[in-house]
């Protein structure tokens, strides 16, 4: 029997005025998948995946989560809940220590009980390895410790599937393998992850799916291997040819 | 300096009761614009185009009127209104007066506390805000736990300077017979024959009072900052 997808992005566009963003973008994702989103700057990527968790709005066609419409949902906060998304600019409160920074949402916005919510919380950072930081206020982090504890933060809401907006494009060359390793672990959990991605080693090795965008529209889309090698795409090649 | 100590000594009453008028007047100006100045700053920045309009409107001619212009406009305008505050005294001060004048300072001070609001929540990155609704906050929430609590950290200074702002321009409430600190020293002059005296002593109570106030706002500014860095 095939896998009902989680989400299922059919005929997106999107326009800024007259500029047009995305002109019609189809992908599906499946429980448990890892789905990387490759592709030159300003070909959409980001926007794509900001349309999923309605961060964006949709111009036309529709993203079905699990086979509800985002266009004509009313209740963002609660898709937003169950679609979380991890920032390239980490976006974590400065004003809130770690710890309150990965237990506030799930307190305030699911009504968790905070001794429930703190246990949770606490788990998750020893999973990305920031359990010692719990005290620390962001600031005194550094970026690839910022971004793990963003991870934490977004996992603490108990989502279905995590969204990546490049999530290693703002790091020192040195913390990029960081976090590549939590994101690596938490693919191997079963999490369902689309990955906005410049890092093509990990869409090769961590992905189930590869999509390439460019212009605007998905142009290549299949496993690693079928997008990395077998492809006859011009465009993918010359790309891929000067970020490998 | 004798003469000084002198006039001050014997006239410590009027001054006591003339600074404790000035004191009342600040704090509740100060209390009452900061409120009234956050709920202008939401207006200004809400959805609706009417509420924005009122508020850009109201910010832009209170600030480009006179004070002295507006205290006067309230204190006729009020009665002509049809807003009578009985002329009641407490304490040996007459409440409907200190009411107009305080009255007065709290729309001027609401215009430039929503200013001074609005420019902080705007200096916040909207990665703040995303990163809260992403985390399924609503807008409100978003807003009031996440991007006000900062913004209020970042315009503490301006807030201290206004505040500061407010005891000094409280003295011109005086030219409505409000007995506060200015109006003292206009008193103490009339009956001591000396222009210069009464001056600097008053001069110096306002000081003072600026000064604690601006020390306070320091202490509070540095303990701020030991929580956390930007």
């Amino acid at each position: 029997m095939e896998e009902k997808s989680i989400i299922s992005v059919r005929n997106l566009t999107k326009n800024y005025g007259s500029a047009s963003v995305l002109k019609g973008i189809n992908l599906e994702v499946k429980k448990g998948e890892v789905v990387a989103v490759i592709g030159p700057s300003g070909s959409g990527k980001s926007t794509m995946l900001r349309c999923i968790n309605a961060m964006e709005t949709i111009s036309g066609g529709d993203i079905y989560f699990n086979g509800e419409s985002v266009a004509r949902m009313k209740k963002l906060p609660k898709l937003r809940q169950e679609v979380g998304m991890v920032f390239q600019h980490f976006n974590l409160f400065p004003h809130m220590t770690v710890l309150k920074n990965v237990m506030y949402a799930p307190v305030t916005v699911r009504g968790e009980l905070k001794p429930k919510a703190q246990e949770y919380a606490m788990e998750l950072l020893k999973k990305v390895g920031m359990y010692e930081k719990r005290d620390a206020y962001p600031s005194t982090l550094s970026g690839g410790q910022k971004q793990r504890v963003a991870i934490a933060r977004a996992l603490a809401m108990k989502p279905e599937i995590l969204l990546f907006d490049e999530p290693t494009s703002a790091l020192d060359p040195e913390m990029v393998g960081e976090v590549l390793t939590v994101m690596k672990q938490l693919a191997k959990t079963g999490m369902t992850m689309i990955v906005v991605t410049h890092e093509m080693g990990f869409a090769r090795e961590v992905a189930d799916k590869v999509a390439f965008m460019d212009e605007g529209i998905v142009m290549e889309w299949g496993s690693p291997r079928q997008v990395f090698e077998e492809t006859e795409n011009e465009r993918v090649k010359a790309f891929l040819a000067k970020m490998l | 300096m004798s003469e000084l100590i002198q006039v001050a000594v014997k006239y410590r009453a009027l001054l006591i009761s003339g600074a404790k008028v000035t004191l009342i007047v600040s704090l509740l100006t100060i209390l009452f614009g900061l409120f009234f100045g956050i709920l202008m700053a939401f207006l200004k920045m809400s959805k609706v185009k009417i509420l924005r309009a009122f508020a850009n409107v109201y910010v832009e001619f209170i600030r480009g009127t006179p004070v002295l212009v507006q205290i006067f406009l309230v204190y006729y305008g009020l009665p002509l209104m049809g807003v009578e505050i009985p002329s009641i005294v407490v304490a040996g001060f007459d409440i409907s007066r200190i009411v107009s004048g305080t009255l007065a300072l709290v729309i001027n001070t609401t215009a430039y506390v929503c200013e001074i609001v609005r420019g902080g929540i705007e200096s916040i990155d909207y990665g703040q805000t995303e990163g809260a609704l992403a985390l399924g906050m609503s807008p409100q929430r978003a807003m009031l736990a996440i991007v006000f609590p900062q913004a209020m950290k970042n315009i503490l200074p301006s807030l201290g300077n206004e505040f500061i702002t407010i005891i000094k321009t409280s003295s011109q409430i005086s030219v409505i017979g409000i007995a506060d600190l200015m109006y003292t020293a206009d008193t103490i002059r009339g009956i001591s024959f000396k222009p210069m005296e009464p001056l600097i002593i008053v001069a110096l109570i306002y000081f003072l009072m600026t000064f604690v106030i601006s020390f306070i706002l320091r202490f509070a500014e540095k303990k701020m900052k030991k929580g956390y860095a930007r």
